[in-house]
């Protein structure tokens, strides 16, 4: 036995794996059926909120909890993969595997959205009927999702890199996601932000994608500038963090 | 043998168990910035929120709820520091070889937790009092209510805690909980702007007495309004509510079993 003859090499696609770790993290997900149902609560406040003192915002705040369900699914994300990093230590495992790093990345975020998608379709399916949404309207909302789905996915991911332990990871956590998704106008109007700040306001792939969606459902007058500012740093945002969160997992899975 | 009764040595019984626990409280937020306000942010995004979207009267009104409503938060910290202890860093195990008992370590906790809110209450107190003028008579039924609420909600996030079998538990069943009670107990809305049904149920929680009670002694109520069952009866309530409730969390906790 020659023990000195290369050992055979896996052939790989960049994605190679992507399809099992969707099916794993789906599953582990699942069981999770308490989180999965309290990812709505903070929505649920709002609404209550905007239902009992101010109804005539109502279907702002809806277009909002959908866009902002979505946004969470980057703290679930982040939450994942430092679970797996730190606490079970099995990414290790998974990086020695032929999967790659863009697609454990990958793999998880999709598998966290399939397992999170229920709440956010009882939302969208309640404004498109509230609000109500066009069908153009609605399609343009769910590529404003996806676009938010891939920024905070990727976001999430790259922040969960950066913790040692699990505890410092929540405050953190905590500030970015509610920052850039409860503050900017996601639940309320854009028109009730400083006016100063507004344009602000749409570059935030948070407050400008629900920016947009309500400007297609008729209900927020925009001016065509900031239709364009709000479209395209959303996509900007979305492209950027992906190449980054791609890089940054094929880059933190080598050895150090 | 002789003196073979007397222990080799005397273990001490009695410690400074608040101040202990308040350094830990202390060093957590000191050690770690964004801790400091990341605890406290949440009532106070949904004060901001209020405070666009709802009638400019109200603002007082919802000040008083967000601390309420940060106190019943102590209790989810509570939970998730007890829990995180337990079961991640098998701290417990230490306290409970050690003389300290049960009530005291949900105290300690207590205080711990309460050192973060600290800067909270001080920021909202000074708010409160920019906006309306406060009777001293006001500031004592709300540091009184406020305790309260504290004891009874550390009470009960330390007996949940001690149900948990994983930290993946510890985020959803605190959110749950007390999110779902501060939203159930109107803190932050006007009791009187509720559907009838809703406020039948308000009234089975201690939280509804605490906000009724603050609300009525600041001077809140509109005029023709009136909440709750009369200022002593209401505080007679809350404070048997806590009692209660603190003394069934208190047997419900699991300490030094398994």
């Amino acid at each position: 036995m020659n023990l000195d003859a290369p050992l055979p090499t896996v052939r790989r696609s960049r994605w190679t794996g992507l399809g099992a770790f969707i099916g794993t993290e789906l599953r582990v997900q699942l069981h999770e059926v308490l989180s999965i149902a309290t990812s709505i609560i903070v929505q649920a406040v709002f609404l209550v909120f905007v239902g009992v003192l101010a109804r005539q915002y109502l279907s702002y705040t809806l277009v909002g909890a959908v866009v902002f369900s979505t946004f969470q699914i980057g703290q679930r994300v982040q939450n994942e993969s430092a679970w797996i990093r730190i606490d079970h230590k099995l990414h290790e495992l998974y990086h020695a595997s032929p999967m790659t790093p863009e697609a454990y990345f990958l793999g998880m975020s999709i598998g966290i959205l399939l397992a999170y998608c229920l709440p956010i379709l009882v939302l969208f399916t309640a404004s498109a009927y509230l609000v109500p949404l066009s069908v153009p309207a609605c399609l343009l909302l769910v590529a404003i999702l996806g676009a938010e789905f891939v920024f905070t996915a990727s976001v999430g991911y790259m922040i969960s890199t950066w913790f040692k332990n699990m505890r410092s990871i929540w405050p953190y956590s905590t500030l970015f996601f509610n920052f850039f998704g409860v503050l900017p106008p996601v639940f309320y109007p854009l028109f009730l932000f400083p006016k100063a700040l507004q344009p602000l306001a749409l570059l935030l792939p948070t407050s400008g994608g629900a920016a947009l969606a309500e400007n297609a459902a008729g209900i927020l007058p925009l001016p065509i500038g900031w239709i364009v500012l709000a479209s395209v740093s959303l996509v900007v945002a979305a492209s950027l963090a992906f190449v980054g969160a791609v890089y940054w997992a094929r880059r933190i899975s080598r050895e150090r | 043998m002789a003196g073979a009764a007397a222990p080799a040595f005397e273990l001490p019984r009695r410690g400074h168990v608040f101040p202990a626990f308040a350094l830990i409280g202390w060093r957590w937020i000191s050690r770690n910035p964004a801790a400091t306000i990341a605890p406290i942010l949440l009532p106070f995004i949904f004060l901001y929120f209020l405070k666009l979207i709802s009638p400019p009267g109200l603002f007082p009104l919802e000040i008083i709820g967000a601390m309420l409503f940060t106190t019943q938060n102590i209790g989810n910290w509570v939970l998730g520091d007890s829990a995180y202890w337990r079961l991640e860093s098998s701290l417990q195990d230490l306290f409970i070889v050690s003389p300290l008992g049960k009530v005291g370590y949900l105290f300690g906790i207590a205080v711990s937790n309460m050192i973060a809110a600290l800067p909270a209450y001080v920021v909202l107190s000074l708010l409160l009092a920019s906006v309306v003028h406060v009777p001293w008579v006001a500031w004592i039924e709300l540091v009184g209510s406020i305790g309260l609420l504290w004891i009874l909600f550390s009470a009960i996030g330390i007996a949940i805690s001690s149900r948990l079998r994983s930290q993946r538990e510890i985020w959803p069943v605190g959110n749950l909980l007390f999110t779902s009670l501060g939203m159930l107990s109107p803190l932050y809305l006007p009791i009187w702007l509720l559907p009838h049904v809703w406020q039948s149920i308000a009234y089975f929680l201690p939280g509804t007495y605490a906000a009724v009670i603050v609300q009525s002694s600041v001077g809140l109520l509109p005029a023709g309004v009136s909440v709750g069952f009369g200022s002593a009866l209401d505080a007679g309530l809350l404070a048997v509510a806590a009692v209660l409730g603190t003394a069934l969390a208190v047997s419900l906790y699991r300490w030094g079993e398994r």
